[in-house]
């Protein structure tokens, strides 16, 4: 990705610079993993400080993680199916927490006062490379899923309910994760450019509409990916009669 | 842009530019959120911690209410039991009783048997001994009736002649 710079007199806007960290023949994104420490160390946090001391009358963080708890579980069941969600659920729900975490920290923290030599601090989600890493990880899964409940009858599913559809269901392989890393990856990278457009230009006021619409998308693509992730693992589990 | 160079060159710092850092927006946006999201999310979790307690007061009261059934069934289970045993020692001294019963019954009943036992023997006894008698008796006249037409020829009938008459002369 090429780098666009503008300056202004108020504010500086800056597309595709990344703080590289070389790793044998590997250019890392450092900002994205940095951000990403950050967010797995928080959910870690918030689950260990909320599941220390559970009571059976449920306050506080253990109310709101059993909340969350109760959530995923209807999320996962509702697109799983009775029989296998309990198996899937645990990936669902770390699906949902990071992306949604994720995007709701790029959104609210207060990124851009810490200063890097290159790039800035933001959203895991708005890279590419955290996107597709998440999607392939959902195609791993839904293989998995099919492969290990059906066995190689999971093969069945490319030609239900006519062999026709085969050509549809092998591109439809390819398109899940490309789908699912685009959407979540554009969505996410646009919320940031659009308000650093805003701030850009407007720098008060006018980018407060947007920053809340930004928090409100950014929720329901979490929603999304994990709904989708978990309708793949259904649709692969699901048995056809 | 001179005010920012200072921080933006070099490495790792602090950005403290109020515009580029877009921070009075985030301050508000975070300021409405934190107005808002309480209300929200905390009404609902407050919902649902009450619904929680509900039901676990009213699973609480079905524990003690069964826990009460089973106190009350515990009781019956004991009392019954007593009972069987209390049943199960009356069967078995009734079933005592009996037995010494029967037993004295069949003692006397077998003392009763040996007694006509030993009457009849006896009785069938002196009759086969008089029957034995009168059969001796009977083969012994038979026998002397068979021997008699040998042994009674002319000469010993006339010896029995002689002698009944030198009885009679002596006479």
């Amino acid at each position: 990705m090429g780098s666009l710079s503008f300056a202004f007199p108020f504010a500086e806007l800056e597309v595709g610079q990344h703080l590289y960290w070389e790793f044998g023949n590997f250019r890392l994104h450092g900002q994205v993993f940095m951000t990403s420490w950050i967010v797995i160390g928080a959910l870690l946090a918030l689950v260990v400080v909320g599941t220390r001391k559970m009571e059976r009358d449920p306050r506080g963080v253990q109310n709101l993680l059993e909340f969350l708890w109760d959530y995923i579980r209807d999320l996962a069941r509702t697109q799983i199916g009775e029989k296998a969600y309990r198996d899937w659920m645990p990936f669902i729900g770390t699906l949902f927490l990071f992306i949604f975490v994720s995007n709701w920290g790029g959104a609210l923290v207060p990124w851009k006062l810490i200063h890097l030599p290159s790039g800035e601090l933001g959203a895991p989600t708005a890279d590419i490379n955290t996107t597709v890493a998440l999607a392939l990880l959902v195609s791993l899964s839904y293989f998995y899923a099919g492969l290990s409940r059906k066995g190689l009858r999971y093969f069945e599913y490319y030609v239900h309910p006519t062999p026709i559809m085969l050509p549809f269901k092998i591109v439809e392989d390819f398109t899940k994760p490309l789908s699912l890393s685009f959407r979540l990856f554009g969505n996410i990278l646009a919320d940031e450019l659009v308000v650093a457009v805003l701030v850009f230009l407007v720098p008060l006021v006018l980018p407060i509409p947007v920053m809340f619409l930004g928090l409100f998308t950014s929720a329901i693509q979490a929603l999304i990916f994990a709904t989708l992730a978990a309708y793949y693992i259904g649709e692969a589990v699901e048995e056809h009669h | 842009m001179t005010f920012l160079s200072i921080f933006a060159t070099g490495g790792f710092g602090l950005n403290l530019n109020l515009f580029e850092t877009n921070i009075i927006n985030l301050t508000v946006v975070i300021f409405g959120l934190y107005k808002f999201l309480p209300n929200f999310l905390g009404s609902m979790l407050e919902r649902r911690r009450a619904s929680i307690l509900v039901d676990l007061d009213d699973a609480e009261e079905r524990l003690s209410k069964a826990t009460q059934a089973l106190a009350d069934a515990q009781k019956e289970l004991a009392a019954a039991e007593q009972k069987a045993v209390q049943i199960r020692s009356d069967c078995k001294a009734r079933a005592e009783a009996i037995r010494l019963e029967s037993e004295k019954r069949t003692v006397e009943e077998m003392a009763r048997i040996k007694q006509g036992a030993v009457s009849d023997l006896n009785s069938e006894a002196a009759r086969v001994s008089s029957d034995l008698r009168r059969e001796a008796a009977k083969l012994a006249i038979e026998k002397a009736l068979l021997s008699l037409p040998s042994k009674l020829d002319s000469d010993t009938q006339a010896k029995f002649l002689n002698q009944a008459i030198k009885e009679m002369g002596e006479a």
